[in-house]
């Protein structure tokens, strides 16, 4: 009796969303004949006509939609692989130092992380590119012996040019990701118990190797999947970059559909492509996971 | 002498372990100098606040009507009471169970307030802004989300194959679209779901998309907290005659929601935080505002001043919020009574 109970409430429910999801698709349909569109995809064929501000890949606007998007995705891709490199870097770096004996560094480690979570990452975009890169000097300012040199143009290093909105896009996201990553990291430190240091401490290994052979090695089955959320959040974040006027594939979808007019139609390309790279990310921590639970056995 | 032998010690050890940390002590220090000395000279010289103090109803009301001002005025006023009155009212008091039910309440009190209708004259809400909009956004789509976030996360544990599949793969498609995205096409698509004559404002339709896409992930935080919870519990309650609702409602919940609590808080600034996509969207809350401020000609070029006084609102509420949840917490915590 009791469990017949959940059952016809579960039956309701199920009921409930069956009949919403009808009458939204009924509406859908109705809408769309009233609006004569229809669902095709056969616009990504026709001719972009916009500009692409950055590529990798030479476009012109004469160049269909689907090669527009493409070179989006590919603008993305390398905001988000350079940004997970440059954000665990900075992540494990401000996470150890958190963990620091030292005074000065773990209180500048804390200062770091309490700043940056609490403020909304499109200021501390807006404030990377209006602020810090749109506010260096016209004139070139080089560097590391005339290999590079920067200024409100952009940055140069050895041959390779990084417009401004891609360098404030990169460092923004870095830093706001990385300041999550160390909280993870500073997480995954402490599950260690504190015999294991003073086991190390009392081995006679010195604090940097002991943190590199012993601490690390067993705090990563507690830092990987932590990390793996935030690699998810920092590729989702980067398209945060319409803000700035960096062309990536959130921005050019948003051109394609003020253009076409085709909204389901963009929204189910950009919900495709964005559950395929979250599904290469987590397949790649998936794989990072079990090699760092087999290290520990 | 001794204190000062004791001082000495405390920095040694402290500061001065090693040659390493001396090193990088001195380094740090060095540049911590420079960046004081670049701070202070800024704000005593260079510095110039008269985007923010020209401009300071404008950013905590946007364009409201000038008339109805004591509206939004009241609305914030009895949030901060409430927020006084919650950080300083103890814990054993027959009042404090009444508090969740008055913050519920804030919501649609803020909503009449601000739209107007009976009694006072209705404002649109393309005139809401400010941090007025900024914290409707933010309640409303929070009292929305959690009941949904609730009912996905019932739903994905469901023993029913349909409800399980669908809350499932809802939540996976949520939490694998951007936000901005999600809000986007809310603006967009939620008309064309919509019958035809039914039309609802810009507020609104970010009210719903945002919420729809925050119950996604509050479904997993009480899904954790749901499977932290040892199935002895159910036996137990079974063992006391419950049925299999009422468990869920009395026993099950309850205890799920603590466990989840810190992780919902992350939630809650993070919906406030996201708040600020909304002014790409062209909604003019807090963000909104300082981005038309700065493309005024009076005031341009301040980039410096009007974004780090908006880092200080975010801030300060955002540390308000975290300070409510570790207050929240302790009153609920019943390990140690």
């Amino acid at each position: 009796m009791k469990k017949r109970n959940l059952y016809v409430l579960e039956l309701i429910i199920g009921i409930i969303i069956i009949s919403i999801a009808g009458i939204l698709i009924n509406n859908l349909i109705i809408n769309l004949i009233r609006t004569n569109m229809g669902l095709s995809y056969s616009w990504l064929m026709q001719p972009a006509g916009f500009a692409i501000s950055e590529y990798l890949i030479p476009f012109k606007p004469s160049d269909n939609y689907s090669f527009a998007l493409i070179v989006g995705w590919i603008n993305s891709l390398r905001v988000i692989v350079f940004g997970l490199i440059l954000s665990t870097f900075l992540g494990l770096f401000a996470g150890i130092s958190m963990t620091s004996k030292n005074l000065i560094l773990s209180n500048i480690a804390k200062l770091y992380i309490g700043l940056i979570r609490q403020v909304p990452l499109l200021i501390q975009l807006m404030f990377w590119y209006f602020v810090v890169f749109l506010g260096l000097s016209e004139k070139p300012h080089d560097f590391l012996w005339s290999l590079g040199n920067i200024s409100n143009k952009g940055f140069q290093l050895l041959g390779i040019k990084l417009s401004v909105e891609y360098c404030a896009l990169l460092i923004g996201l870095s830093v706001y990701s990385g300041a999550s990553i160390a909280e993870v990291i500073r997480g995954g430190i402490k599950s260690v118990s504190q015999g294991q240091w003073e086991a190390f401490r009392s081995l006679g290994l010195t604090e940097t190797i002991g943190l590199r052979r012993v601490i690390i090695p067993q705090a990563l089955p507690a830092i990987v999947p932590g990390i793996t959320s935030q690699y998810l959040n920092l590729a989702k974040n980067s398209t945060l970059a319409i803000a700035i006027g960096y062309a990536d594939i959130y921005a050019i979808s948003d051109t394609t559909i003020t253009q076409t007019g085709r909204a389901i139609e963009g929204f189910s390309i950009l919900l495709i492509s964005f559950l395929l790279l979250n599904l290469v990310i987590s397949k790649a921590m998936e794989r990072v996971n079990t090699a760092v639970n087999h290290y520990k056995k | 002498m001794k204190k000062l032998e004791t001082i000495s010690r405390y920095i040694k050890r402290n500061f001065a372990s090693s040659k390493l940390d001396l090193t990088i002590n001195t380094f740090l220090l060095f540049i911590i100098w420079s960046f004081l000395v670049k701070i202070i000279y800024w704000i005593r010289f260079n510095a110039e606040w008269d985007i923010v103090t020209k401009n300071f109803p404008l950013y905590l009301f946007g364009s409201y009507p000038k008339a109805e001002l004591w509206r939004p005025t009241l609305w914030i006023s009895v949030i901060i009471t409430l927020i006084i009155v919650t950080l300083s009212c103890p814990r054993k008091n027959n009042y404090t169970k009444l508090l969740p039910i008055i913050w519920i309440l804030i919501v649609p009190l803020g909503i009449f307030l601000l739209a107007g209708g009976i009694g006072i004259t209705p404002v649109a809400s393309t005139d809401w802004g400010g941090i007025t909009l900024t914290l409707c956004l933010t309640l409303s789509s929070g009292l929305l989300s959690l009941p949904l976030g609730i009912l996905l996360a019932i739903g994905r544990q469901s023993n029913l194959f349909a409800i399980r599949k669908f809350c499932k793969l809802y939540i996976e498609f949520m939490r694998a679209m951007p936000l901005i995205a999600v809000l986007f096409f809310g603006q967009l698509l939620i008309p064309i779901f919509l019958p035809m004559g039914l039309e609802i404002n810009r507020v609104m339709r970010a009210v719903l998309a945002f919420s729809l896409f925050t119950a996604s992930y509050i479904a997993e935080d009480i899904r954790g907290g749901l499977q932290a919870i040892p199935n002895t519990q159910n036996e137990a309650a079974a063992a006391l005659g419950l049925d299999s609702i009422q468990t869920f409602q009395l026993i099950i919940m309850p205890q799920a929601i603590k466990i989840s609590l810190p992780a919902l808080t992350n939630q809650a600034i993070g919906l406030l935080q996201n708040t600020s996509l909304m002014s790409i969207l062209g909604l003019v809350e807090i963000f909104g505002i300082s981005r038309s401020l700065l493309a005024n000609p009076n005031f341009i070029g301040k980039y410096l001043e009007g974004y780090v006084w908006l880092a200080c609102i975010y801030w300060l509420i955002c540390t308000l919020m975290a300070l409510l949840s570790k207050n929240l917490e302790s009153k609920l915590n019943t390990d140690n009574i």
